[in-house]
């Protein structure tokens, strides 16, 4: 072995008792690197156990935001300007009052109304699809809850498709794409067959039940024993004037009756959601804490050395940030196949996906500063201790 | 010129809800190329001297000055910056960073002391071709041998060139053959310049000191001949903390033994009547006292030396 013969100049010393160099942070973000990859195991596994809740927490949100959009949606598809319910009548989706669908021509006659059609809204069952390229009928697709609404036909409320052709006769339907059929096939609501017409997207509401447009006489056969029912009226142009019996509802107070059956489930589910951040933030931070604890004989010597308590607080506050953002990315790809498999409609936006990394960089910083101030506490004069 | 100047240093602290002394008024001078051997057994407060000189710890009182710099009451800042240029330390069982390369160890000290990464590395990989450990460079700690992670360690103290090297127990986790290599190597260092200061309670390597200070001393032969004492209420017969060379047993009275708590307040820890012994295990363990003997009202106490204490009790038992 070579003989060390390093030179020692007190006086050439820079700053041999000045200020402190705090350095770059590049070396503290070299130990925290070769840390991960050191305890590369248990770090992936904290990537994957935080990922999979950061999924759920993503899916959960989509849960929630679908309830807003499927409400805006279904009142858009109906594309009215006027909602009038019986008075009384909180809405015509939440507490419908039937009264006889002749009641229309009072609202008619009101000054300013440019059209003006009855709807009934119900509720049905679908004993599922049949198709009819096959001879033998076959069901795909099980029993399934539909809500149900009678229109007239090219009248205010006709939906428009997306595939195939509008609402025709009695015994034709328009139905979302979520209820899984295509135009041509038939269904059975409420044991009645109907051919599907046509396809709208994204109109369902209750947490994810798809809609099925009949015409206005077939859904009274269905759930008014023929009666010429309907629930409400729905219209357009500017009237001047109120009408007897009548209170007319904005879209904005159609919507808000319509969210409402969801309001509470939409909170509690949001609630979901922060709690499996708070989950991932505390896998995060315990797992980072581990390591603070595991290292403590490693940050003792580095501050013996002269690394600040900065260094280290910030070395433990990468970790858990890359952590973080480990578990977004598969957060991101876990939900995609979890919404698949969800029977309630997950809406998620752009926006939502981008969002993961920020509330991941969020809750890596704020579960990593117990462990980073911990690091930063240790007496460096634990480093005699012979041993970590 | 005097390179590292130790005068009057207290160290205290809390260990277990009392109060530990373990320095009391130390001197210590150093010079340059001289190399210094802090020999003792375990607790006698070897490690608390390197902490205090590597400004880990704060003394209670006393003065530390390394080229002829205060260093006691530094501000964090400055103590940073001391610890960064002014002391290298070797610490016991190597503490070097598992996760990082040999290399990685050396290099982190030079960047966070503001190097380029490309100085540091290039510093680091100079030390370690001077350390026979070219072919290292790129280990981690966990696949060399404790030689070898020794001179890592050392690698490491010297990565920013300090005037001061500490090592702690440098041939703890050492064969015998490693430890040759370690200690030309210590040797070497303190030919280059340096003031090297080891603790160690290895005597293997006092024919390489320059200067040898022992920290828990050999009871003096004056100290170890028989004392009869009479003492009045409230006099003090040894403190806590005073080295011990003698084993009292009390004739008549009573004696006090008493702990100073970290608080201030004082705990009885025992009363020892006419007829029993108490002090033992200073003189046999080269320990200082571990509480002070104080005498409730007037108490008389002979003190024997161990030898003579053990022939005591033999001849005792056989009446």
């Amino acid at each position: 072995m070579g003989a060390v013969r390093l030179v020692f100049d007190a006086e050439s010393r820079p700053g041999a008792l000045g200020h402190p160099s705090s350095g770059a942070i590049g070396p503290i973000w070299l130990a925290s690197i070769r840390d991960l990859q050191w305890r590369s195991r248990r770090f992936l596994l904290a990537v994957l156990a935080t990922g999979v809740v950061f999924g759920l927490a993503l899916m959960i949100s989509g849960v929630a935001n679908s309830f807003n959009v499927e409400v805006k949606n279904t009142v858009g598809a109906l594309d009215a300007r006027l909602w009038f319910v019986p008075t009384g009548s909180l809405g015509p989706f939440t507490v419908a009052a039937p009264f006889p669908a002749r009641d229309v021509a009072a609202i008619r006659q009101v000054p300013g109304v440019t059209a003006a059609n009855p709807i009934l809204v119900s509720r049905a069952l679908t004993g599922g699809a049949i198709t009819t390229s096959v001879p033998a009928a076959v069901s795909t697709s099980s029993e399934q809850a539909v809500n149900l609404i009678g229109v007239v036909p090219g009248g205010v409320g006709s939906p428009r498709v997306v595939e195939g052709k509008p609402l025709g006769g009695r015994d034709s339907a328009v139905v979302d794409e979520s209820l899984g059929v295509k135009v041509g096939q038939k269904i059975a609501l409420n044991g009645a067959r109907f051919t599907v017409n046509g396809l709208v997207n994204g109109v369902t509401y209750f947490a994810g039940q798809p809609v099925v447009f009949v015409t206005l006489q077939a859904a009274d056969a269905l759930t008014a024993d023929g009666q010429a029912l309907a629930t409400a009226v729905l219209a357009r142009g500017m009237p001047t004037r109120s009408t007897n019996g009548f209170t007319a509802l904005t879209d904005a107070q159609v919507r808000a009756d319509l969210g409402r059956p969801t309001a509470q489930a939409a909170q509690t589910i949001r609630l979901i959601e922060y709690l499996l951040w708070l989950v991932a933030a505390g896998i995060i931070g315990a797992i980072v804490y581990l390591s603070a604890l595991e290292r403590r004989g490693d940050f003792a010597v580095l501050k013996a050395v002269g690394t600040p308590s900065s260094h280290l607080f910030f070395g433990l506050v990468i970790q858990a940030v890359l952590i973080a953002l480990g578990a977004a990315i598969v957060g991101i790809l876990v939900e995609i196949p979890m919404s698949g498999t969800s029977q309630m409609a997950v809406r998620l936006a752009p926006s939502n996906y981008l969002a993961v990394p920020v509330v991941a960089v969020i809750i890596g910083v704020v579960a990593s500063v117990p462990p980073a101030r911990r690091a930063a506490r240790v007496d460096p004069a634990l480093a005699f201790g012979g041993g970590k | 010129m005097t390179l590292l100047e130790v005068t009057d240093l207290t160290v205290e602290y809390s260990s277990g809800g009392y109060k530990v002394r373990p320095l009391n008024d130390f001197t210590l001078h150093v010079d340059k190329r001289e190399l210094t051997v802090l020999l003792g057994a375990s607790g006698c407060g070897k490690s608390t001297l390197l902490s205090a000189i590597a400004g880990l710890l704060r003394p209670l009182s006393g003065s530390i000055r390394v080229g002829g710099a205060e260093v006691v009451g530094l501000g964090n800042r400055a103590l940073t910056r001391y610890r960064q240029t002014s002391v290298g330390v070797v610490f016991q069982a190597f503490n070097l960073i598992p996760s990082l390369s040999a290399r990685e160890n050396i290099e982190i000290i030079c960047r966070t002391a503001g190097q380029s990464r490309t100085a540091g590395r290039e510093r680091a990989e100079h030390l370690l071709e001077l350390m026979d450990l070219g072919d290292r460079m790129h280990h981690r700690p966990g696949s060399m041998s404790g030689g070898q992670q020794q001179r890592v360690a050392i690698a490491r103290a010297l990565a920013l060139d300090p005037p001061v090297v500490l090592a702690d127990e440098p041939t703890a986790h050492l064969d015998y053959i490693q430890v040759e290599g370690v200690l030309k190597t210590l040797r070497d260092l303190a030919d280059a310049d340096r003031a090297v200061i080891i603790a160690t309670h290895d005597e293997r390597l006092l024919p390489l000191a320059d200067h040898i200070v022992e920290l828990s001393p050999r009871v003096a032969s004056a100290a170890t001949v028989e004392e009869n004492r009479s003492l009045k209420d409230g006099e003090v017969l040894f403190r806590q903390g005073d080295p011990g060379a003698l084993v009292y047993t009390v004739e008549s009275g009573l004696i006090q033994l008493v702990r100073q708590r970290d608080d201030g307040a004082e705990e009885v820890v025992s009363e020892i009547a006419a007829g029993a012994y108490f002090g033992e295990l200073a003189p046999m363990f080269a320990l200082p006292r571990s509480a002070t003997a104080r005498a409730v009202g007037p108490t008389v106490v002979t003190g024997l030396p161990v030898s003579q204490f053990r022939a005591h009790m033999r001849s005792a038992n056989t009446v």
